[in-house]
């Protein structure tokens, strides 16, 4: 008896009732990235090949239609733009500034960052506009984010002594961290124009302010070996206090921290995940905040699914809290499941105001938009 | 299910039939049904006693109403086939729920009203009857093939779109598996492959037609993208085929999802209008 397509009919009648929306679409090859370049639309970029590409998509229409959603046939996801990187992408980020039409991208065992231009209405060609070479390459990958200043800038590093901040028009160093440390670089975000988060891969935070070096960290307070971590930042972008910010960082063996910056000493909520397995590398834990829906975070990379909790009522010291929703449709649609590796979900990002809607993509090339039925208040 | 009656509302707006042809099905009792399903399904069905799990596939919560609307939708689609045998053509307002099998409903399917047509008409004439069940819903008629599996008299034709639900497929005696995307010209070329050679060598004395709208490019479900135009074109050949040969021709109205459903019942209605075209032309 073919267990996983009786399964998959479950799931499939199931989800019937359980999304308000779902949209699939299937990339040649798979993305790590999902990175919004406007309220309709994002971009993805292959990871796994020496020539991949970038691609712009549009998301379906059909999303938007609202009441007319009958009326509107388009649920697929249409490229908008599409360009080819020589290296496998490990990080791409839009840049804020100017001109909203440009992301920088980071490589694989590279050392250099590349500036693209995603085109206009008269073009459907992703243009590589420029390179920063860089003096260290980065065995892992090099981690990015955008400025937050007029003038485009990005923050970038690989590790914590050689982040710094690149003003892309010149490639001049604006900023440098003034500090030893060889940690390496899990993620980094600007909270505002000057003040910005880093989180190494040991779990440690560090918080530093481009108009002078000195950068305060901040360690975890009981260290779980060999666990790699990620992090997410609650923020109210792009003019944030700092101090009202709320961290989450995930640990590749499924513990969840939550931590105020007005308090570091002690976790605010601390969660154990129950992990059905475990994967030896850990690439794609992501951890977000939801920006329309309070309190609410989402957790993915662990397995092929996306978890999505409300963290109101989160202790210090939870064990297996019940997730509001799960997202299993890469687990149940994974149309090539090669060389026997379990699926994963690479990244998952939240809509900017649509309260329940996020895209997922997952190792087999697939990318979902979703957009879950809350039943406790029954809206539909 | 709000589209059933409009189905029938917009037939009559449009002048395409008058009350005088519209007959009204009794509920398809237990002994009819029981020819299909097993005594424990169908007592628990009735009943109310079908576990959460169960409901969940069938994407159906139980209520009473709901099983009162399943046994006349099979009692439409029996007396459709009775009519049909009578009159020459026959069309239901509602069924297609080729999903169900004896013991369990699937896919918004509880009870297989093809399969208990086809079965009441095997065993209620004297003699032997061979029914021709052509399945143009884009999702597998599953429960229709495996009751009928091992059936000589009864042939099931199904032409679906692979990737749909269910992706556990059931073996029809003759299944065609479309590719994502096809659009009109190419569906109607690969039915017209397949049709013709099969009312000739199977040579049927009923054909019951599950036209269902799903294949239509706004289907929220379905992958394939026929247009209006296809689903008519569709509906007409295969009529104008069956009538043709002085074969009776039953029809329902199968599947089709959509949020609009007045849009929806009008496009359930097409195989209707065919119908009617077909009636003018070949019968009257």
């Amino acid at each position: 008896m073919d267990v996983s397509s009786d399964e998959a009919d479950d799931w499939f009648m199931e989800s019937l009732h359980m999304y308000k929306d779902l949209h699939v679409f299937q990339l040649e090859h798979p993305t790590k990235v999902i990175e919004w370049t406007s309220e309709k639309s994002v971009c993805v970029a292959g990871y796994s090949s020496p020539k991949n590409e970038i691609l712009e998509l549009l998301l379906p229409l059909k999303l938007y239609a609202g009441d007319k959603q009958g009326l509107c046939p388009e649920r697929d996801f249409k490229v908008q733009h599409g360009g080819f990187c020589d290296e496998p992408v490990e990080c791409l980020r839009h840049i804020f500034g100017k001109s909203n039409r440009c992301v920088v991208t980071s490589g694989h065992n590279s050392s250099k960052l590349q500036v693209w231009d995603l085109g206009e209405d008269d073009s459907d060609v992703i243009k590589r506009t420029g390179v920063i070479n860089l003096e260290r390459t980065s065995a892992e990958g090099r981690k990015i984010a955008s400025g937050l200043t007029e003038d485009p800038s990005v923050l970038h590093g690989c590790q914590i002594n050689d982040v710094q901040l690149i003003e892309l028009a010149s490639g001049k160093v604006l900023y440098a961290v003034g500090t030893d440390s060889l940690d390496a670089v899990s993620g980094l975000q600007f909270v505002n124009a000057n003040e910005f988060v880093i989180c190494a891969n040991n779990g440690t935070l560090y918080v530093g302010d481009t108009r002078h070096p000195r950068i305060e960290q901040y360690a975890l307070q009981a260290s779980v070996t060999r666990s790699r971590w990620s992090f997410g930042l609650k923020t109210n972008l792009p003019q944030s206090d700092l101090a009202s910010c709320t961290v989450s960082r995930l640990s590749s063996c499924g513990q969840v921290l939550l931590s105020d910056f007005r308090k570091m000493s002690s976790p605010v909520g601390e969660a154990q995940l129950n992990l059905q397995h475990s994967f030896p590398s850990s690439d794609f834990m992501t951890v977000t905040w939801a920006p329309a829906l309070d309190n609410f975070l989402s957790v993915s990379g662990l397995d092929g699914t996306v978890l999505v909790f409300d963290t109101t009522r989160w202790t210090t010291d939870l064990k297996n809290p019940e997730p509001i929703f799960v997202h299993r449709g890469h687990h149940f649609s994974c149309e090539a499941k090669t060389d026997g590796t379990p699926l994963v979900v690479t990244t998952h990002v939240w809509h900017p105001w649509r309260p329940r809607t996020l895209l997922s993509a997952a190792s087999d090339g697939s990318i979902h938009v979703w957009d879950w039925v809350d039943k406790e208040n029954n809206s539909l | 299910m709000g589209k059933f009656p409009k189905v029938l509302q917009c037939l009559l707006k449009d002048q395409v039939i008058t009350e005088t042809q519209v007959w009204v099905p009794l509920l398809a009792s237990d002994e009819m049904l029981g020819s299909v399903h097993t005594q424990e399904y169908l007592s628990n069905f009735i009943t109310g006693k079908t576990d959460e799990k169960e409901q969940r596939r069938t994407g159906f919560t139980w209520s009473s109403g709901l099983v009162q609307r399943c046994r006349y939708e099979t009692g439409g689609t029996v007396l459709a086939a009775q009519v049909a045998l009578q009159r020459g053509l026959a069309c239901s307002t509602a069924g297609g729920t080729h999903h169900a099998f004896p013991s369990y409903g699937s896919g918004f399917c509880l009870l297989n009203d093809l399969a208990v047509a086809a079965k009441h008409l095997l065993t209620e004439s004297r003699i032997k009857r061979r029914i021709l069940i052509v399945d143009l819903d884009v999702h597998q008629g599953d429960g229709t093939a495996f009751i009928f599996k091992d059936e000589p008299d009864v042939f099931t034709f199904s032409m679906h779109c692979g990737k749909n639900f269910p992706l556990r497929k059931q073996c029809s005696d003759l299944d065609v598996s479309l590719d994502d995307g096809m659009e009109d010209k190419e569906y109607l070329s690969t039915l017209q492959a397949h049709l013709p050679w099969l009312l000739d060598v199977f040579r049927p004395d009923l054909v019951l037609y599950d036209a269902g709208v799903d294949p239509h490019w706004e289907d929220e479900l379905g992958r394939l993208r026929l247009t209006d135009q296809g689903l008519f074109e569709r509906d007409q050949y295969v009529l104008k085929s069956v009538v043709k040969k002085g074969i009776p021709v039953a029809t329902v109205i199968g599947g089709g999802y959509s949020r609009d459903v007045d849009r929806l019942a009008l496009r359930h209605s097409i195989v209707h209008r065919a119908a009617a075209k077909v009636w003018k032309e070949y019968v009257t």
